[in-house]
């Protein structure tokens, strides 16, 4: 028995480093047919043939394609993931900077997502063909439909240019600029860990309207969700049956639909989140945050295979992570599975 | 449950507004918004882009002589006080100032001036050509550049080139003549293949220079900060921290600058600099830049190979109309190919003796055979207002009877087509290297060798496959010209030609528009540098 456990952890694992590494070839043949010079990027429209040549031979460019993939993987086994050439620091460096400030927006978004979705799409269900059913319809397809860049637009416009409500792009006031250390890279966090109430509400005031309009586009999808879930629950007999039992209405909504959904919806809400920590390229140009999103894609844009392998790894192993986290989500909650 | 959530929701917004109140700049920092995504390194001789250059040129690396902000075709002096040429012209003493020090005090030295220069030669980068195409070699660089003390800077030349041409192009506000830390540099430096790098690796990201700011911080797509040197030997810089922020979107940086959250917006869209225009806060600078956008006609092609042919490309170009619709704060119409402001230009007018003429097209189309018109295909960049100017283009070129094709793409798969010489024509854009004819008809006129094989990838007139002999030979006279004179009227004579025969049809000189706040003071701004230390408020 045990012994079967272990060989199932090992198939596993197998699994996993062989979907990494087919990602990761995949992405680096195809970015490497991509028109874009990496070489060119870097020395410049002006610059001469000798340099051209020295430049994309101190890169290993000029080795065979097989060759620069097998280096870049036995380099990254070893944990060294070499230099971004578009931004000119260490790939290391640059995403404990980009990734931490993607997964605070996310978390933010996320939470705003759920804490407004789930609740609406419960009330949705429970007064089916109601205004409130036709109100969550509408917002949720506002949410589904409007652009986040020109949502991001509107917000900056309205909350922070005319109410002065919330704080403008960038991840801080310039005044509050190097006032606190870095720790874990979330400013919030950071803030806390130093104490320093001022630059807390500062980074709150901040980030509060790029991950509202993030989180409106999952609070859509989840509500949706939850709705047709719920829906499908309450139809069931033994919802009648609770309630013949004498439990009042919500009690049986609480205690039993909703309990019953809660697997479903912990994967919609998974796959909602891993969505939003790959950054959103758009939502981070507007309010000029520097995260995840919008480095994949300048780094995409400049053939920089080192910094893009790198991301898509990172992207990779979160889809697998919450995969994971989910299947032990599940198990706490379905008590079937114990 | 929905009570409890408003209000939580209503606490928030107290809080928030309390919390987002601060607005305003610091009073001893300059914040700009930019779009910092180009820049890859902070070594000087490694710089190949113009965010970058700007940045470090003057600002964290003062160079040895400088450019007279009121014209840029005057030179003055810099980190060396004085110059002179040996009677035969082939040696250049430079005497630096003695109080020159480095951020942490260390004294600078003609040792590491001359360090600076050899290094960039040996480095190899696109800089070095700033040295090599006057003569100097990695082979012979130790000799050809030396420290004879403390404060002499000794050049051995291997031709008589004019001092002030070799100031302008090779020694004024550019990315070479600074003077980098010898001890920081050999102290630093990575080997590898028995090969040093000179301290390239260590100063990409944290330059030691003499200049009036060091960089304090540099995180990639989201903010630099410079600092002032307190013992830097010029006027003390006015604000005591520069901060560039990330800020790629257009409209963020208006809302930015209305709010007063930044003080200077880099990259504004001409709708957003227009709607800025009434705003008393705000002032809106427009600098002429060294720079021209032009159509590249590659000559190798049988059609375009006929001068009459180019020509008649001359005419499809409405500049007035242009000067109203699309290039209000984005350029100056001119077909001429060297900028205005540089030594030896045509003065406006004699720079911009076309007008869109559709008969004349015709006729010379006429007179070259092919009165029925062709078909040809303009590569461009999608980026700005290239895809707005390329239609009009088009559509004056429909009414001769020529189908231009468009296509746009990345800028830099542009550059490779180009560089590959794989376009028929190509819409783009050169910034001259220094404010002197010479940079221009160097690169865009003369061509040492128009074969395929001689991949002169950096010289656009080789890229389009022209040459003419008799121009090769006035630019290099013009070049050992001692006489500013006669040197002037021989750059005169090329641009004449080139006007009417070259294979480029240029169409406007760069304009570059800076939105300011009132607040702001000095903050000077030229063509090939902006100067963060006059900057006060």
């Amino acid at each position: 028995m045990r012994l079967a456990g272990l060989k199932g952890v090992v198939r596993q694992a197998g699994s996993v480093a062989a979907t990494l590494l087919g990602l990761l070839a995949l992405t680096f043949f195809i970015g490497r047919m991509l028109p874009n010079d990496p070489v060119l990027a870097i020395v410049g429209d002006q610059a001469d043939q000798s340099t051209y040549d020295m430049v994309r031979h101190q890169l290993g460019l000029d080795k065979p394609l097989y060759v620069q993939f097998f280096l870049y993987i036995r380099a990254m086994l070893s944990g060294d993931f070499g230099d971004a050439l578009f931004t000119g620091h260490r790939v290391a460096d640059d995403l404990m900077k980009v990734f931490p400030a993607t997964v605070e927006l996310a978390t933010f978004a996320i939470i705003i997502g759920v804490g407004i979705g789930v609740p609406l799409g419960i009330l949705a269900a429970v007064y089916r063909g109601s205004l409130i059913d036709h109100v969550a319809r509408v917002v949720g397809l506002l949410g589904y439909s409007s652009p986040a860049f020109w949502l991001g637009l509107m917000g900056l416009i309205l909350f922070y240019a005319t109410l002065g409500w919330v704080g403008g792009p960038g991840r801080l006031d310039v005044a509050y600029m190097d006032s606190i250390d870095t720790h874990t890279g979330f400013m919030t966090i950071d803030a806390l860990w130093e104490g320093d109430m001022e630059v807390f509400w500062n980074a709150v005031s901040h980030i509060i309207l790029p991950a509202s309009i993030l989180g409106y586009g999952s609070m859509a999808y989840i509500s949706r969700m939850t709705r047709s879930f719920m829906l499908e629950q309450m139809a069931q007999e033994y919802m009648v049956a609770a309630r013949a039992k004498g439990l009042s209405g919500w009690a049986a909504i609480r205690r039993h639909a909703f309990r019953n959904i809660l697997v479903q919806l912990v994967t919609v809400i998974a796959l909602a989140y891993a969505f939003l920590l790959e950054g959103a390229v758009l939502t981070e140009t507007v309010f000029a945050w520097p995260g995840f999103g919008h480095y994949l894609v300048a780094g995409l844009l400049a053939g920089d295979m080192n910094a893009v392998l790198a991301c898509v790894l990172i992207v990779g192993i979160i889809f697998i992570a919450l995969n994971l986290l989910t299947d032990l989500l599940y198990r706490l909650m379905d008590p079937r599975t114990r | 449950m929905v009570r409890a959530f408003c209000a939580a929701f209503a606490s928030m917004v107290l809080l928030l507004s309390g919390g987002g109140a601060q607005a305003g700049t610091p009073r001893d920092a300059l914040v700009i918004a930019w779009n910092l995504d180009a820049l890859i390194t902070f070594d000087p001789p490694q710089i190949g882009e113009v965010n970058g250059n700007d940045i470090i040129v003057g600002n964290v690396c003062s160079t040895l002589a400088q450019y007279d902000p009121k014209d840029s075709s005057k030179i003055l002096p810099g980190m060396a006080e004085s110059w002179s040429s040996s009677p035969d012209g082939l040696t250049l003493t430079f005497k630096l100032r003695s109080d020159l020090k480095f951020p942490d005090g260390t004294p600078a030295t003609a040792e590491d001036a001359a360090w600076s220069l050899q290094r960039a030669v040996l480095l190899g980068y696109f800089s070095s050509a700033t040295l090599t195409q006057w003569g100097f070699n990695k082979e012979e660089i130790a000799d050809q550049i030396q420290a004879a003390d403390a404060t002499t800077l000794v050049l051995k030349l291997t031709k008589p080139y004019p001092a002030p041409l070799l100031l302008s192009a090779a020694f004024a506000n550019n990315n070479v003549a600074v003077i980098m830390s010898k001890a920081v540099g050999t102290k630093n430096a990575k080997i590898t293949d028995g090969k040093s790098d000179l301290g390239n690796a260590f100063f990409k990201t944290a330059p030691v220079c003499v200049g009036p700011y060091h960089v304090a911080r540099w995180d990639a797509n989201d903010v630099v900060i410079l600092e002032r040197n307190e013992n830097y030997y010029g006027p003390r810089p006015g604000l005591k921290r520069i901060i560039i922020r990330h800020v790629p979107e257009s409209s963020a940086q208006r809302l930015l600058l209305e709010k007063g959250d930044i003080d200077v917006a880099r990259l504004l869209s001409t709708d957003d600099l227009k709607a800025l225009e009434p705003n008393k806060d705000i002032r809106i600078e427009q600098t002429l830049m060294q720079q021209m956008a032009y159509m590249a006609l590659n000559t190798n092609d049988p059609i375009l190979g006929n001068p009459k042919v180019r020509e008649a490309f001359r005419y499809l170009i409405d500049y007035d109309g242009l000067t109203n619709t699309i290039l209000p704060y984005k350029g100056v119409p001119r077909a001429d190919l060297v900028p205005e402001g540089a030594f030896a230009a045509l003065d406006r007018k004699e720079g911009q003796p076309f007008s869109l003429d559709l008969a004349k097209a015709k006729q010379l189309l006429t007179e070259a055979g092919y009165a029925d018109g062709f078909s040809k295909k303009m590569i461009l960049s999608a980026n700005d207002i290239n895809p707005a100017i390329a239609q009009h283009i088009a559509t004056n070129a429909a009414k001769v009877g020529i189908k231009l094709e468009l296509e746009q793409m990345a800028d830099a798969n542009l550059f490779t087509r180009g560089r590959n010489r794989d376009f028929e024509v190509q819409l783009v854009g050169w910034g001259a290297g220094y404010p002197d004819a010479d940079a221009m008809v160097s690169r865009h006129a003369a061509d040492p060798d128009p074969r395929a094989e001689a991949k002169l990838v950096g010289y656009p007139v080789w890229r389009t496959g022209w040459q003419n002999l008799d121009i090769n030979a006035k630019a290099e006279a013009a070049r050992l010209e001692q006489d500013p004179a006669k040197r002037a009227a021989i750059y005169k004579d090329i641009q004449e030609f080139m006007l009417h025969n070259g294979p480029m049809a240029y169409i406007y000189q760069n304009i570059r528009p800076i939105a300011v706040r009132s607040s702001v003071k000095g903050f000077e701004i030229a063509p090939f540098f902006v100067d963060y230390a006059s900057a006060s408020k």
